[in-house]
């Protein structure tokens, strides 16, 4: 397991260093919180951050395990088309947009806009969310095991919510589903998968009030 | 007699029923309250009496039951009914009737100041000698990301295809494109709706996708799109092509994001966009991953490094606050931008905000030039002027005015065959240009569009080269506004151009900019912005 120490390092040293390590064996990463972009764009490979991780981390992420032991910053995994990001702590403003593919798991308290224009990737998040998460979504899944704020799903086109807590309110173009038994076992096999104490009966599913929420 | 405006009445004598059986009908004579129409009581025959009394209602064409009259101004709209032309009136109509807005697609039309006020100055004895264009060479090319990138781009010719994605176009114009963009050794642009694979070898003049066979010399360059919408984008596509354009926003509708309507989101589509079939691709007005002129920066750093450090990175730019949004772009670490001017076209937008929303291309190239002056980086960072350029001529003197290059968008779709009906948004363009309809797309062939665009760019890289040698300068990059004059003074007070006869700027130009950022280098500059970026 090789080790990178990022302090004072700048994006390019840091992430070619990176990718030349990445050679089947898991690379640690230290003082990572004021690299932008940290592990941007990668194929493969198994990366722990150890502390906390800045703005952009793992954007464009294709196919990397990327897990972070504390919070991140903003824009967690933006555009990620595979693979998986953990984050044990907290994720800030927009964590999971843009995404085609893959799962993000935040242990922790999801910032506003999260899971914005999700293109299929699966989204969980163990704590809180703030507002407008969910924006324009097209595809996907987005899991909220706690709270979240206003407009919860704003014109939600696509795809998928499920909400354990409560929301402030919800967003244009929603309305709430009933939880079939399909519904029930994807949620309760990820949380076992990642490890999340939820209880999937008492989820609540928000759906796309129509398919096409703009114009007749 | 019309209360305003003289009308031509006009009756189709072959559908009109009273013509073909006098007596059967006369509709028209019964509803008009003008006393147009009068019956002949003994033959039943209806006739015309009195054009004069017509007033332009239409009351009879609306009632006509087989829609054979035709009811026309006699003298422009503009001079007998401004404002309520008949175009207004009908838009009230339909609001009326259906509550929604009107949509519509191509780009600006009427009266916006344009280039045409613009003259050329030609070399003289007072001035540097003419060059002779049949013996000495014109310089033409332009380089993108020679200092800061591994693989610049050097285009043969100073054009690009503007942005326009798959989606808003065929196919088959985007393959025409290509191909256009190979034969020339200029670069089209994926726009913001993903990469048509065949886009990727096609412009650098391949006919296979392992780029194996090569038919089109000199070969181009494929600019990839980076917007708000994201379609299709992945590390892969970010490496597909030759730069990366961040795509801030457009002439046509600056401040909006782009909208391709579910009808529009066919099979292939939605494949290349990674949606589903027949949703709504909306594009968002602003990044909702970039807050700040910080988080630019950040992104653009993230983009050279996914391309390791290859590719240009470019931004296109709505016709907005010119000096700011370029001075922004600056700071963000661009190599190119290009500003659209509020003329520049689009695939579908509200009608009112093409009309009226932007500043037109002339009044943006002045401050955004002066913003790469003040930063030092004029001609280094290139200038890609966009929005309503036609021909050499306003090429010409786009690029005099300070652009390194211009962009075809809506003459690149003229160049196909289209004949500007403005409905690209309905999906029915009967040219293949823009429709997603199999029967309407036979009709481009991408060889022969490729052709055709390659003809056109060549004829206006004839143009170029006329105008910049009769002006005395052996390369483009040699013009300057000291080759233009404005011929009125509406034009020399949005450019800032020497006034025809005057032969000085208007007054009103003196120390415009002087307020403006200090050069690069003394660290005030990125206040200046941040503080211009954080007001807009």
């Amino acid at each position: 397991m090789k080790t990178i120490n990022a302090k004072t390092k700048d994006l390019k040293f840091t992430n070619q260093a990176l990718k030349e390590s990445l050679n089947g064996h898991p690379v640690v990463i230290k003082n990572a919180e004021a690299i932008y972009g940290l592990a941007a764009g990668l194929k493969h490979g198994q990366v722990i951050i150890e502390g906390s991780a800045g703005d952009y981390l793992g954007v464009l992420n294709d196919g990397a395990t990327i897990h972070v032991t504390q919070n991140v910053g903003k824009y967690l995994a933006d555009n990620m088309t595979q693979g998986t990001v953990i984050v044990d702590g907290d994720a800030l403003y927009g964590p999971g947009q843009y995404c085609y593919g893959g799962t993000i798991v935040i242990r922790g308290n999801a910032g506003d806009f999260a899971a914005t224009m999700n293109k299929g990737a699966t989204i969980i998040v163990g704590g809180n969310v703030g507002d407008e998460v969910g924006t324009y979504m097209l595809k996907g899944n987005l899991i909220i095991v706690g709270n979240a704020g206003k407009n919860l799903a704003n014109y939600l086109i696509r795809g998928s919510i499920y909400i354990g807590g409560v929301w402030e309110s919800l967003g244009h173009n929603t309305k709430v589903a009933a939880l079939t038994g399909d519904d029930k076992a994807q949620l309760q096999a990820y949380f076992e998968t990642y490890q999340i104490v939820a209880d999937a009966k008492s989820f609540k599913k928000i759906i796309a009030a129509s398919e096409k929420p703009f114009y007749n | 007699m019309a209360v305003i405006g003289a009308f031509c009445v006009s009756v189709n004598r072959e559908v009109c029923i009273n013509s073909q059986m006098p007596g059967k009908c006369a509709t028209c004579a019964q509803v008009c309250p003008h006393g147009v129409y009068a019956l002949d009581l003994l033959t039943g025959e209806m006739d015309i009496q009195n054009y004069n009394t017509c007033v332009g209602c239409r009351i009879c064409s609306e009632f006509c039951p087989v829609n054979a009259i035709r009811i026309n101004p006699a003298e422009p709209e503009y001079i007998t009914r401004y404002p309520w032309t008949f175009g207004a009136i009908e838009e009230i109509h339909y609001k009326a009737q259906t509550g929604e807005y009107l949509l519509r697609g191509f780009g600006t039309h009427g009266q916006t100041p344009n280039f045409d006020m613009i003259t050329v100055v030609p070399s003289q004895i007072a001035s540097t000698a003419p060059l002779d264009k049949y013996r000495e060479e014109c310089d033409m090319e332009v380089v993108i990301g020679e200092d800061t990138c591994e693989k610049p781009i050097h285009l043969k010719l100073p054009f690009v295809w503007a942005a326009m994605s798959f989606g808003a176009l065929s196919k088959e114009a985007k393959m025409s494109l290509a191909i256009g963009a190979a034969m020339t050794g200029i670069a089209a642009n994926t726009g913001e709706g993903g990469l048509l694979p065949e886009e990727a070898w096609l412009a650098r003049g391949f006919t296979d996708s392992e780029m194996s066979r090569k038919k089109w010399e000199p070969g181009g360059y494929l600019i990839i799109q980076w917007s708000t919408g994201r379609w299709g984008v992945s590390v892969d596509y970010v490496n597909s092509g030759d730069a990366v354009e961040v795509k801030i926003g457009q002439g046509a509708k600056p401040g909006m994001g782009g909208h391709l309507l579910g009808a529009k989101v066919t099979d292939d589509v939605a494949r290349v966009r990674g949606v589903p079939k027949g949703s709504d691709a909306l594009s968002p007005c602003r990044y909702y991953d970039v807050q700040s002129l910080e988080d630019m920066k950040h992104m653009v750093a993230f983009l050279r490094d996914v391309t390791h450090y290859q590719f240009p990175i470019l931004f296109k730019l709505g016709p907005s606050r010119p000096y700011a949004d370029v001075a922004a772009c600056i700071e963000a670490g661009a190599d190119a931008i290009s500003i659209d001017g509020m003329v520049g076209g689009t695939g579908c937008s509200p009608d009112l905000v093409t009309q009226g929303v932007g500043i037109p291309t002339i009044a943006c190239l002045p401050p955004a030039v002066q913003a790469l002056k003040d930063y030092g980086v004029h001609h280094k960072v290139k200038l890609i002027a966009l929005g309503g350029i036609r021909n050499g001529l306003d090429a010409y003197k786009a690029m005099a005015m300070g652009a390194d290059a211009v962009g075809f968008g809506s003459a690149a779709e003229i160049a196909l065959g289209c004949r500007v009906c403005y409905a690209c948004h309905k999906g029915n363009c009967p040219y293949g240009i823009t429709s997603p309809k199999p029967e309407m797309r036979a009709r481009l062939d991408p060889v022969e569009g490729g052709q055709r665009l390659a003809n056109f760019i060549h004829a206006t890289a004839e143009e170029i080269k006329i105008l910049t040698m009769l002006s005395g300068h052996r390369a483009t990059i040699e013009l300057s506004t000291e080759d233009l004059r404005a011929m009125d003074l509406n034009t020399a007070a949005l450019t800032g151009l020497k006034l025809a006869g005057y032969e000085r700027s208007l007054p009103m130009w003196e120390g415009v900019f002087a307020s403006s950022a200090t050069p690069a280098g003394n660290g005030k500059n990125g206040k200046h912005v941040r503080q211009a970026v954080s007001k807009t």
